[in-house]
């Protein structure tokens, strides 16, 4: 009987998320950081698309790769929310994903002011909901990769409040065919 | 303080000898009047005797060594250590650590007191967040020569290396189990940065999170069935300790929000971290009592030596030696450029 709830739990929340993604990412926030405290709880829930396998060879920082097709998308400090005002970016996104056949690699990136293991960790929570919320956009989930480097490769190697909202992101790079 | 003298011991060990048992915290080192016991020993380099006797001559300690001068004296310490204080010493140890100094993140191994500092990596990428294994035997750390973040293992004897996490997405943040044979780390090919447990030859992946944050930086038992990580699924990043084979998680209350990087200590009681309040500092959470102290008002990524006593971490451009009872502080890696992610064999 438990089991079947739990099932059920899972299946009822899949599409829950789903259209929270595509209405409102904002409200994200509450399944990111607000679930009530059952942080790093053993649960039996899926919490994410799964990745497909890499195109071996092929990495972000790839000359096969362009960097520059679409604008980064950025966050505030130490959340991987996407705000409504990026949301535009990640429809151009979407929609070019329509009209074109190739795979985009999206990076995460974060500020300095975390310690480094926690950045990767958050850069690559930021790819991903990057991904996610492409995925509600109607892109295949086949065609979405992810890295994060953390604060590793800074856009703005300064120290500044300024400097640090320019690093809070995730880059798309294009795979050329 | 336990009153020692280091008497009649050879310049090639004597030096060395003196400054891991100065170290160590445990002793004060004076004239043999007065002193509760006594340190002498025959030979210098390639082979030692060392000896240990009491007030009343008794001998407490008697041991032959061969190698280097420097490790012999290493060894010797935490022999003396041991036998006077019962507990482990941390001279015969080995760090590593990140450094800029290339002008890109490279790896680097040296003595727990600064000294040999050797460059490990040579990938002119990102290597970053290494882990030694507690016997310093091997070293896991994260390298982006793939294009994206995988887990490397390396057997520093030999120097061979292999690429052992490699899914999909990120893979950071190893951590080996006390027995050598798995690492903890973090994986992010469901969908979103999870905790697994791996072996160290990449095989039986099993996951220990379900979470929509981010799991990060664990740190294992010294008994190998818990993990402590951070996660920040309840906002900013807090402590958190879990089964290693799968289980319910359970919060460490350290009284600060912005905890990461835990390290376990090797006895068991106590849980370093990094907070973040402004800059960085490093508290200790004592476990039995759930009392947490600030051990250093500045440095993050801190981690438990041997002794369980003496902390490294990094503050940007040093690796410290911190004594947590004292407060002692001893910068032991400088003007390597940027110094981080330190790393401590056991």
């Amino acid at each position: 009987m438990v089991r079947l709830l739990i099932r059920c739990m899972k299946l009822s929340f899949l599409p829950a998320f789903a259209i929270c993604t595509v209405l409102s990412l904002s409200s994200c926030a509450l399944f990111k950081k607000n679930n009530g405290g059952e942080g790093g709880a053993d649960g039996d829930y899926v919490t994410g698309t799964p990745l497909p396998e890499r195109q071996e060879g092929t990495g972000f920082m790839s000359d096969n790769v362009n960097r520059s097709q679409f604008q980064p998308v950025y966050f505030g400090f130490d959340s991987f929310t996407v705000s409504d005002a990026e949301l535009a970016k990640l429809d151009t996104v979407a929609g070019a994903m329509k009209r074109m056949p190739n795979n985009i690699i999206v990076a995460g990136f974060t500020d300095n002011r975390g310690t480094e293991e926690y950045n990767r960790g958050l850069g690559e929570r930021r790819a991903e909901a990057v991904r996610e919320a492409l995925i509600g956009m109607g892109v295949n989930a086949s065609r979405l990769q992810t890295v994060s480097f953390g604060a590793d490769m800074p856009a703005d190697p300064g120290d500044s409040e300024a400097a640090y909202a320019k690093n809070r992101r995730a880059e798309f790079g294009v795979v050329k065919k | 303080m336990i009153n020692i003298a280091v008497d009649g011991v050879s310049a090639a060990i004597s030096p060395t000898l003196q400054k891991d048992l100065s170290l160590s915290g445990a002793f004060s080192l004076g004239q043999p009047a007065g002193a509760s016991y006594i340190i002498s020993g025959d030979g210098s380099g390639g082979s030692f005797h060392g000896l240990v006797k009491d007030r009343s001559s008794g001998v407490v300690l008697s041991k032959s060594y061969s190698g280097e001068p420097r490790a012999i004296a290493h060894q010797f310490a935490d022999d003396v250590v041991q036998t006077i204080t019962g507990h482990p010493g941390i001279a015969n140890s080995t760090i590593a650590f990140v450094s800029t100094r290339t002008g890109r993140k490279e790896i680097y191994t040296a003595d727990y007191d600064g000294s040999n500092v050797r460059q490990l990596t040579h990938d002119n990428g990102i290597s970053v967040a290494p882990a030694l294994s507690a016997d310093g035997r091997r070293l896991a750390y994260t390298g982006y020569l793939s294009g994206y973040a995988d887990i490397y293992l390396v057997d520093l004897a030999s120097g061979r290396r292999e690429r052992i996490v490699k899914f999909p997405g990120t893979n950071s943040g190893a951590a080996f189990s006390p027995d050598g044979g798995r690492i903890a780390c973090t994986v992010s090919k469901d969908g979103n940065p999870e905790l697994y447990v791996i072996g160290v030859n990449g095989q039986g992946a099993h996951r220990l999170t379900h979470t929509h944050g981010v799991e990060s930086s664990p740190s294992w038992s010294p008994d190998g069935r818990e993990i402590v990580y951070s996660s920040d699924e309840t906002g900013s990043p807090r402590l958190f300790r879990i089964p290693s084979g799968g289980g319910d998680a359970q919060a460490v209350n350290t009284g600060f929000g912005f905890c990461t990087e835990p390290s376990w200590s090797p006895d068991g009681r106590k849980v370093a971290f990094t907070i973040r309040q402004g800059g960085f500092s490093i508290g200790v959470t004592d476990l039995g009592s759930g009392a947490t102290r600030v051990v250093s008002p500045d440095g993050k990524d801190a981690v438990w030596g041997a002794d369980s006593r003496h902390l490294i971490y990094c503050n940007g451009s040093s690796i410290v030696l911190l004594d947590s009872q004292t407060g002692r502080s001893i910068p032991i890696v400088t003007g390597l450029g940027n110094v981080s992610e330190p790393t401590w064999s056991r």
